[in-house]
Formats: structure tokens, C-alpha cells, sequence
């Protein structure tokens, strides 16, 4: 019994020390370590994933990269160097909350339940959901979907919109895109619904694409977002003014051009709205 | 820790409906594969223990095959790869009828007949060679020595493993999200989609394993008491451990 309660106490102190360093706002532990650690996904192109030759890219990564790095370290006065993590819908906010990672840049799109527990940077991609079928499939969109079997990816606002607006629509959730789009490719799914931008990233790196289509209209809204730990004004006002800072002075378009323009990995025009949306969010000097 | 509780996402909207729903297909899932893991462990264990060779290698084949691919992988190979084998009309047919959870429970029951297959075997060897030979000497036959005297005291002897064997068909049942199986697990992380509160979701799929795995515990060991045949195993009770 006395041994019982030493090691409660041993665990009392360990954890009361570990609650000290948890103390560090996540500004401070980027200077003191000298890394920003971001949670990003391995499988979702163009905006994070591992490419052929095994490298670790996308959009989103390039953003942290050359859009919030170069901010950090002027803010901090010393080079922040950029590390990884992988993660994933179910993951994300726990990695946050844990300060496992200090961002989150992935495909996340900002909602009202999750601005409850973390916060979100300026939006840096506007898309909607949308559905993948084979060719010749008879699903043209949301409103054909009822009685059919319709893949999606756990943890995704897409899974939460078509249960609550086709409850009729046998619903297939699976952990991670790959599996999700494997189902479609073997006909457990008739379609795979996930943010059109993702279908395209999908349908540009199936092995034929042209028997592929992506089709309806955007059923949701979806912008996405930075996230990060809740209230910390001051990396919260960094992130996004590197955000701001790059729609203002065109490297966000390059990048986007990079991604997502005739030579990209997943060709996807930018609407002139979305654009004008961008530029708006910009707050002036 | 900054971490703010919000208890209350576990049972105001859905929440509730979606654990014990969870909660139901886990323990489907479970009961169902462990009623096909048991069924396959004894057949397998006693027939790994026979004096006929060929028996005794389909039987070892079955079990170091399915043992040793994780349950992941055969999760995936149930659910991914058998359906394109079949004809077009049944794969349909299964698709419209909730194959993923059929697949989650060959998979999980086949993998861990595997491992129970080794239980039963541990048991059958434990019990001295003399009791089936003085079966066989009574004039029954080797499958009646078997079905009536050998299997009978086996299944009472290995009650401690298969408890605990038991408990990890359990919680291994949580690998059947990943073919979409709509589980316990999968639910925590429904709630967790819906509310963004990651930490009061999983506590809450926690808690309902651990009280799972404890009644579990506790059947078996009533069950354990009731079965004893005095003299065996029934020694070491009275609380001397």
C-alpha cells in the first residue's frame, strides 16, 4: 500500500512538471527549439503528400514554407527551421491539443464546432464537396445519391452533410482516402464524395484518369483553413500575417500556379471571386 | 493543462444514440466472431494433437498462416479482395447488405481461431497421455475419446487463456472501422467529427471497453467456478494467490 501511494505521488510530481512545460505558449517553444512542427496528411494532393521520388510537398506545406516560415523568423529574429508530422481528420485537433504540433496545414476546413477548440488562420483555399463515379455512373450529383452506396472519409464535414441531408443514402466511411477510393474501384462504393479539389487531386493520380469523372454541384462550403492552438493571439496574428502577406505580394499565386495552374500536379483554375475573396481578407496596412 | 472538459457532447444531440449503437455492433461483432473463433480453435487445437500426420499439418497451416498476417491485413483482404472473385450479381447483392460487417467478422473470427487453435492445443497436451489411452482402452473410438473425454477437459483447463484471449477478440474488434464497420471505436470518433472534442469522445469509447473487458472477465470466471471438475483445477481456488 505505501509503495502504491509513492508511485502515485512520483506520477503526481511527473505530471505537475510536465503541466510546467506545457505552460510555454506555442510562440515560445517555436523560439526555444528553434522548429515550427506542423501536422500535415501524406495522402491528399496536391496540398500534402508524398510524391514519386518520396519527397514530402504540396501547397499547403509550400504556404508554411515560404509564406508563415519567413514571418516566424523575422518575428523571432533566428531561422525557424520546418519539421512534419503526419495527420489526419481523427487526429488533427488531439495533435493541437497536446502540442504535438504547433499547425496544422493540411486540407482542414474551418466550422463553427471546430473553432470551439482550436483556432483558424485566414482562409487559403475555398472549395466544395463533390462526387467521383466511374464513367457512365448514374449519379449526377447530391440529388441522385438516395439508395446508393456512397464511400467517404471518416472525420470529414462531406460524411456529416449527407447524413443529415440524404439520411436514405448508404453511407461507407473509411479512415483515409485511399481505402475510401479503393472501395469505389472495387464497387463496394458507387461513388466517393470528398471536397471537389481533393476528387481531382485524386482523379489526376489514378492510373487512368479519363475513366473518372468528377460531377454535381459543390453540396457544401468549404474553406480551409490554418489551425492552431486556441487562444494564442500572437501566433495566431503571425500565421496570418504571413498569409495576408503573401496574397498581397503575389507569392501565393505563384504558388498556387505552381500547384494548381496549367503545369501542376492537379490543373484547377482559380475563380476570379476566389481570388477577389482572398485579396479581400487581407487587411490593409 | 489548458485543456477546458465538456463533458455534456457526450450525451446532449446524438452522441448517445451513436455510442450505444456503436456499442451494440461491437459487442454483434464480437459475439459472432468469437462464437466462429471458438468453433474453429477446437476443431483445430484438438485436431493439431491427433496421431493422424495429415490432419495435424492442415491444422498447423491454418493456424501459422492466420496467426502470423496481421488482422489489419486480413481485414483488408476479406473486405477488398474476395468480392471481385465472386459473381457480379452476389457481389452486388453483398454490397447492398452490409458486407463490411461480414468481412470484419470472418476476419476477426479466422484470425483468432488461429490463436485460440494454440490455446486449445496448450490445454489437450497439459492433460497426461494416460487419460487417453485409458480412453481409448475403455473401448471408444479416437474421435469419441476426443469429443467425449479429451475436448470436455481441455475447454475447462484453458478457461484463464481464453479470457484472455477473449478480451483481445474484443478490442481488436475496433480494427473493423477500417473497412468501415460502424463500431464502438468508429462511433468515439463520429462524436469526435461532430463535436471537435477528441478527448471526452475517446475517454468515452475507454470506459465502455474497459467495462466490457471487465463483465467479460467476470463471466468467465464465474463460468471458470461452475465448470471446475474437483481435483483438476479446482486446487489452486480457496485464495491461496
Amino acid at each position: 500500500m505505501r509503495r502504491l501511494v509513492f508511485c502515485f505521488a512520483v506520477i503526481c510530481m511527473m505530471s505537475g512538471s510536465a503541466a510546467a512545460l506545457w505552460a510555454e505558449t506555442t510562440l515560445e517553444k517555436i523560439e526555444r527549439t528553434g522548429t515550427l512542427t506542423i501536422g500535415t496528411r501524406t495522402g491528399s494532393p496536391p496540398f500534402a503528400y508524398v510524391n514519386k521520388n518520396n519527397d514530402w510537398v504540396g501547397f499547403s506545406i509550400d504556404l508554411v514554407d515560404q509564406a508563415i516560415l519567413p514571418a516566424l523568423s523575422k518575428k523571432l529574429g533566428k531561422r525557424i527551421k520546418l519539421e512534419k508530422k503526419e495527420s489526419t481528420p481523427q487526429t488533427r485537433i488531439p495533435l493541437l491539443t497536446s502540442n504535438a504540433v504547433d499547425l496544422i496545414a493540411e486540407t482542414m476546413t474551418d466550422t463553427k464546432e471546430r473553432r470551439e477548440s482550436v483556432d483558424f488562420s485566414v482562409t487559403f483555399f475555398v472549395t466544395g464537396a463533390q462526387f467521383l463515379v466511374k464513367k457512365g455512373s448514374p449519379i449526377k450529383g447530391i440529388e441522385s445519391i438516395a439508395g446508393k452506396r456512397i464511400a467517404a472519409q471518416q472525420g470529414s464535414t462531406n460524411a456529416k452533410i449527407i447524413r443529415e441531408r440524404v439520411p436514405n443514402a448508404k453511407l461507407l466511411e473509411f479512415p483515409d482516402q485511399p481505402a475510401a477510393f479503393q472501395a469505389v474501384v472495387q464497387g463496394q462504393a458507387e461513388a466517393y464524395t470528398n471536397d471537389g479539389i481533393q476528387l481531382a487531386g485524386l482523379k489526376a493520380k489514378a492510373p487512368n484518369p479519363n475513366d473518372w469523372l468528377i460531377v454535381g454541384d459543390f453540396y457544401s462550403h468549404e474553406p480551409y483553413g490554418m489551425a492552431m492552438k486556441k487562444n494564442e493571439p500572437d501566433f495566431l496574428q503571425i500565421v496570418n500575417a504571413g498569409l495576408m502577406d503573401a496574397i498581397k505580394s503575389g507569392k501565393y499565386f505563384e504558388l498556387y500556379d505552381k500547384w494548381f495552374g496549367p503545369k501542376g500536379e492537379v490543373p484547377y483554375p482559380l475563380a476570379p471571386e476566389t481570388k477577389r475573396f482572398l485579396q479581400m481578407q487581407v487587411v490593409p496596412k | 493543462m489548458s485543456y477546458h472538459f465538456h463533458w455534456s457532447v457526450l450525451w446532449t444531440g446524438q452522441s448517445g444514440t451513436w455510442l450505444l449503437q456503436g456499442l451494440v455492433t461491437t459487442l454483434e461483432l464480437s459475439l459472432l466472431a468469437w462464437l466462429l473463433a471458438v468453433m474453429l480453435g477446437i476443431v483445430s487445437g484438438a485436431l493439431r494433437t491427433v496421431p493422424i500426420p495429415p490432419l495435424r499439418w492442415v491444422s498447423t497451416f491454418y493456424v501459422e498462416f492466420f496467426r502470423n498476417v496481421p488482422l489489419l491485413v486480413w481485414m483488408f483482404f476479406w473486405y477488398f479482395a474476395i468480392p471481385p472473385l465472386l459473381p457480379e450479381s452476389l457481389q452486388n447483392w453483398l454490397f447492398d447488405h452490409g458486407v463490411e460487417f461480414w468481412a470484419g467478422w470472418f476476419a476477426l473470427g479466422v484470425y483468432h481461431g488461429a490463436r485460440f487453435s494454440e490455446v486449445m492445443r496448450s490445454g489437450i497436451q497439459s492433460i497426461p497421455k494416460t487419460q487417453f489411452e485409458a480412453a481409448l482402452s475403455t473401448g471408444l473410438t479416437v474421435p469419441q475419446a476426443y469429443r467425449l473425454i479429451i475436448i470436455p477437459i481441455a475447454v475447462r483447463l484453458i478457461i484463464p487463456p481464453i479470457t484472455n484471449e477473449s478480451l483481445n477478440l474484443l478490442k481488436n474488434s475496433s480494427v473493423a472501422l477500417t473497412i468501415g464497420v460502424a463500431e464502438l471505436t468508429f462511433q468515439t470518433r463520429q462524436i469526435e467529427t461532430y463535436t471537435a472534442k477528441a478527448f471526452e469522445a475517446l475517454t468515452a469509447g475507454t470506459l465502455i471497453y474497459l467495462m466490457l473487458c471487465l463483465a467479460i472477465a467476470a463471466i468467465m470466471a464465474w463460468v471458470e467456478r461452475r465448470v471446475a471438475i474437483p481435483g483438476m483445477i479446482a486446487q489452486n481456488r480457496a485464495g491461496e494467490f
